[in-house]
């Protein structure tokens, strides 16, 4: 099933596609939610998004990641990427769909996707992982801004991931 | 690395960090050449890819209505992605104007949707003219009938 459908991918089959939206678009907008969470601004996004991936949706069944876990790491890549535009000197998507009070360390104020496996998190948990993943910073920036050791940033983020795996269990 | 460092190294979080995108480019090269090494490394991969799934499944978010056909929209703009084949596209045209055999996948043609009723005229005329047909070979037989039997009572009357 898996090579019938990359062939047909490879080959430019259009309803290989729509077989691939079909069953991954409520997932993937879902998923751009956490990063855009205005629901205009998330289907732009996600048409942006399969528009792009669709003629390399082959690569997806060449990758190490199933199918679903490959296109949300190139969705968070191209949202990235998005929203660290600039158009006239102003950021793409602003602090108020940023859904947090930058640049002060706290929780995440809406607690969706990820977010909600996080819930019972610490603020500073919360925080970490929602700059190095929604806002694709450096550890070291974070370290800078927080005061803290970049080795203190790689452990909460590190058990961030902790609470996330026990949440999904 | 022993198996007491691979559990190590599964539990430093690299699988998760992997599977959010979070990793560093150093450290996806490292954990994807392990990754054939151990087949640990690859459950906790596929494990955790599979609640992920699941989380992602019980989430996830109808799109906004159109998001389909602006898709749709922006791929056929996109030349590595085009229709399916059809019978009647079998030979098409290359860049320098040759036409080139490509693959059909179905033995059934496909015909345009005007044709359908274009089909019943002719069918409903053909059964008119065979019946006018018949008609007049009937009456041709009939009117020949006729002009014999004229013709004998003529010959009759003639003798």
């Amino acid at each position: 099933m898996k090579d019938i459908l990359k062939k047909a991918l490879s080959a430019g089959s259009v309803s290989a596609m729509e077989l691939i939206y079909d069953h991954y678009s409520g997932m993937l907008f879902s998923y751009i939610l956490q990063f855009v969470p205005d629901r205009t601004m998330a289907g732009t996004q996600l048409v942006e998004i399969f528009s792009l991936l669709g003629p390399r949706l082959p690569a997806a069944f060449d990758s190490q990641l199933g199918v679903y876990c490959w296109l949300q790491i190139e969705a968070r890549k191209i949202i990235l990427e998005y929203t660290s535009q600039n158009v006239n000197g102003q950021p793409k998507v602003d602090g108020s769909l940023r859904g947090v009070g930058s640049p002060g360390i706290e929780g995440r104020r809406n607690a969706e996707g990820y977010f909600a496996l996080l819930a019972e998190a610490p603020p500073e948990h919360q925080w970490v992982f929602q700059e190095l993943f929604v806002y694709g910073r450096q550890k070291e920036e974070l370290a800078l801004q927080s005061g803290k050791d970049p080795d203190h940033i790689s452990r909460t983020l590190r058990e961030c991931l902790f609470i996330i795996r026990k949440n999904l269990g | 690395m022993t198996i007491v460092n691979i559990e190590l190294y599964i539990q430093s979080g690299i699988v998760e960090s992997y599977v959010l995108g979070l990793a560093s480019p150093g450290e996806v090269a490292e954990f994807e050449q392990l990754l054939p090494h151990f087949p640990e490394l690859k459950e906790a991969l596929s494990d955790f890819e599979y609640q992920l799934e699941l989380f992602a499944i019980d989430h996830e978010v109808p799109p906004p209505p159109g998001s389909r056909e602006r898709i749709e929209a922006r791929l056929r703009e996109t030349p590595s992605v085009r229709p399916p084949i059809h019978e009647e596209k079998r030979y098409r045209r290359d860049a320098s104007g040759d036409y080139i055999r490509v693959e059909a996948s179905s033995d059934q043609i496909k015909v345009h949707k005007y044709w359908r009723p274009t089909f019943i005229v002719i069918f409903i005329l053909s059964k008119i003219l065979l019946a006018l047909a018949i008609y007049y070979f009937v009456e041709y037989r009939h009117a020949e009938k006729q002009i014999r039997q004229l013709e004998q009572q003529m010959g009759k009357k003639g003798g």
